[in-house]
């Protein structure tokens, strides 16, 4: 008897062994502007917690709330909040999507860095936007016309940016519509007449930031809200996190997570 | 044919239009399917092969054009071999409609104008995860797609949906001088509540009528004219890999007084589980069920009782990178019997029981062209 057990008992020892060593796998994604904290505070988690591997991709705000829908990604990440249309979809699926702040962040509006304006006010950006100025001159720049630089559907920063400073108006048709963050900065500093709008994390010294009605984004205008196209960055689990998720997603809100956030060139919750 | 010329007139009119959108997104959905279909009539002694072809069921092809972030239009036409048609193919439009977001000062909520879905019962959001129809669409109470006008929208908090509707009660196939003389228009209303996650209970009304209750030549009442009022209630329950839809609808069908004695009602009952095994074994695969029972005893004109039981297996692969799949092959087996003692007469005269069995592959595409 006491045979048995012992090798039902070594049995169950070899059958689990192997599973519990394959490790703790993670995956989330979503939106681009939030990439940069995810990789990097992923990376620091699991130099801290080498059983978990976190896998971590963009698409887009509205590419990762789906793929919560689906079940197919624990964590969502989200540059906007979800809307009611996608929570009603995800609840009746049986997913309950749960936000977590994870920093803050101003959508910086960027020139070309040889570009002389240095502050917009936000009818100006949305008349730029809706094709009514078409010349730097006629917001006190040089005669050159503006090259429109928008994001894509997908993106939550698009849909923050036209909901704060468009108002839900249409995009001039002839507006460059680019998948990233990175995509809009290069293209900026690369044209001399472009203007483009950006996540504070992607800022690069090609391109310059202008202020809006008169406020720069930084960490005091952004957290007191004076700054006008302030947001907060998500991610969304299905439900209360709990487990690997619940601890990844303390660590990026701790002191040692927020610190990273910082030196990703966006905000601190606190 | 000249459905054909319709719809490339209408194509060439409507696309200058589309492209000036800030986005137009291309799709399409196609469904190539094999169906062998076994059935007998009471007291026949065996069963006679009535179906086992190939077709195009439907050939969804659509036009989605973004005008604004509170403007966009749909247009979306059928292609299908599966009709008795000597062309080889027909051709439907299926929807052409424009949404307004902030036409009225309510969040989250869309006005749509055209050809749109009906919002009634399960049939506007059935993905067909079986091969069969929705309850309302597989029993003539309600049709998918219809010209009208609707205001539909979402409760902050994702606690559930609404709509209000104002349609012309025909479905998509009938306009125009199609429409057989009625001037009522349909009515609807819908609600469907997610209360907590997981669970979602909802209902719809609406009322339709057919052509006119007075005959205008000789202001005689009409035999065929009839009120309906159509009634649904469904339940949804999500948890893990268990999803099961029980939706419960029916139709009062009252005719003009003098015809009175053919006044009936009609109820369906639908159960319809499915069990998605990919979170358990890593494979997209769904096993589903489906549990039908038509009583339309209660109508003097086509008195039967029927049962339909389906079982199906599904397999979804090409995910994109929201993990919607782009392919799917669906088995489906159906056995369709009517009650013989509740049936007769009309049961002796058409209605079979029937034996189905359906191989299909959908196949769905998608692009976004930016401005």
């Amino acid at each position: 008897m006491k045979n048995r057990l012992f090798i039902l008992a070594l049995v169950i020892s070899l059958i689990s062994i192997p599973l519990l060593a394959k490790g703790r796998q993670l995956t989330c994604s979503g939106s681009t502007t939030v990439l940069p904290i995810a990789q990097a505070t992923a990376e620091a988690f699991m130099d801290l917690h080498p059983e978990v591997n976190i896998s971590v991709r963009g698409g887009g705000s509205g590419v990762g709330i789906a793929a919560l829908q689906n079940g197919t990604v624990q964590i969502a990440n989200s540059s906007r909040p979800m809307k009611a249309k996608e929570i009603t979809q995800a609840r009746s699926k049986g997913i309950n999507p749960t936000p977590y702040a994870i920093a803050l962040d101003g959508i910086a509006i960027v020139v070309n860095d040889k570009n002389p304006v240095k502050n917009l006010t936000i009818a100006q950006i949305k008349d730029i936007y809706t094709g009514k100025i078409k010349d730097w001159s006629q917001v006190g720049g040089a005669r050159l016309p503006i090259v429109v630089v928008s994001r894509d559907v997908a993106s939550g920063t698009f849909e923050v940016f036209n909901e704060k400073a468009l108002s839900g108006s249409k995009v001039i048709s002839s507006a460059q519509l680019l998948a990233s963050n990175n995509a809009v900065a290069s293209t900026v500093g690369n044209t001399p007449g472009a203007i483009g709008y950006i996540g504070l994390g992607y800022l690069t010294k090609d391109v310059k930031l202008v202020s809006v009605n008169g406020t720069m984004p930084s960490e005091k205008t952004v957290k007191d809200n004076t700054y006008k196209l302030s947001r907060k960055l998500y991610m969304y689990t299905n439900g209360k996190a709990a487990g690997d998720v619940n601890r990844y997603i303390s660590f990026i809100q701790s002191a040692a997570g927020q610190k990273i956030v910082k030196d990703q060139g966006f905000v601190t919750l606190n | 044919m000249k459905q054909i010329i319709l719809m490339l007139i209408l194509g060439i009119l409507l696309v200058p239009g589309i492209v000036q959108a800030q986005e137009l997104k291309l799709s399409g959905e196609l469904w190539n399917r094999w169906t062998m279909e076994n059935g007998k009539a009471p007291g026949d002694s065996t069963d006679a092969t009535l179906r086992n072809n190939f077709s195009l069921e439907r050939g969804y092809v659509g036009l989605e054009a973004k005008f604004s972030e509170t403007i966009k239009g749909r247009l979306t036409v059928d292609l299908f071999s599966s009709d008795a048609l000597k062309d080889g193919a027909g051709i439907k439009l299926k929807y052409a409609y424009v949404d307004f977001s902030r036409l009225f000062p309510i969040p989250e909520m869309t006005t749509t104008v055209g050809l749109q879905k009906v919002y009634f019962g399960s049939i506007y959001d059935w993905n067909y995860s079986l091969i069969g129809k929705a309850p309302t669409d597989e029993y003539k109470l309600a049709n998918s797609s219809d010209y009208g006008i609707t205001l539909n929208g979402f409760i902050p908090g994702g606690l559930g949906e609404y709509a209000l509707g104002a349609y012309n009660g025909e479905g998509y196939k009938n306009y125009g001088s199609n429409l057989k003389d009625n001037t009522d228009l349909s009515y609807l209303a819908n609600l469907r509540l997610t209360p907590v996650s997981g669970l979602t209970l909802g209902g719809s009304v609406m009322n339709n009528s057919t052509e006119r209750e007075i005959l205008l030549a000789n202001a005689t009442a009409n035999g065929n004219y009839s009120r309906q009022l159509l009634w649904d209630g469904l339940l949804r329950a999500a948890y893990g890999p268990l999803d099961i839809w029980v939706e419960y609808t029916g139709k009062d069908v009252t005719f003009a007084d003098a015809f009175s004695n053919k006044d009936y009602s009609a109820n369906a009952l639908c159960v319809f589980p499915t069990l998605k095994l990919r979170s358990l074994i890593g494979t997209d695969l769904e096993i589903l069920g489906r549990y039908d029972r038509w009583d339309e005893t209660d109508n003097p004109q086509n008195i039967n009782l029927m049962t339909a039981v389906t079982a199906g297996v599904n397999y979804n692969f090409m995910h994109d990178e929201s993990d919607n799949p782009a392919m799917q092959v669906q088995l489906n087996y159906t056995n369709k019997t009517y009650d013989e003692a509740e049936s007769a007469p009309a049961y002796a005269h058409g209605l079979k029981d029937t034996d189905t069995l359906m191989l299909q592959f959908k196949w769905r595409f998608a692009t976004t062209i930016k401005n």
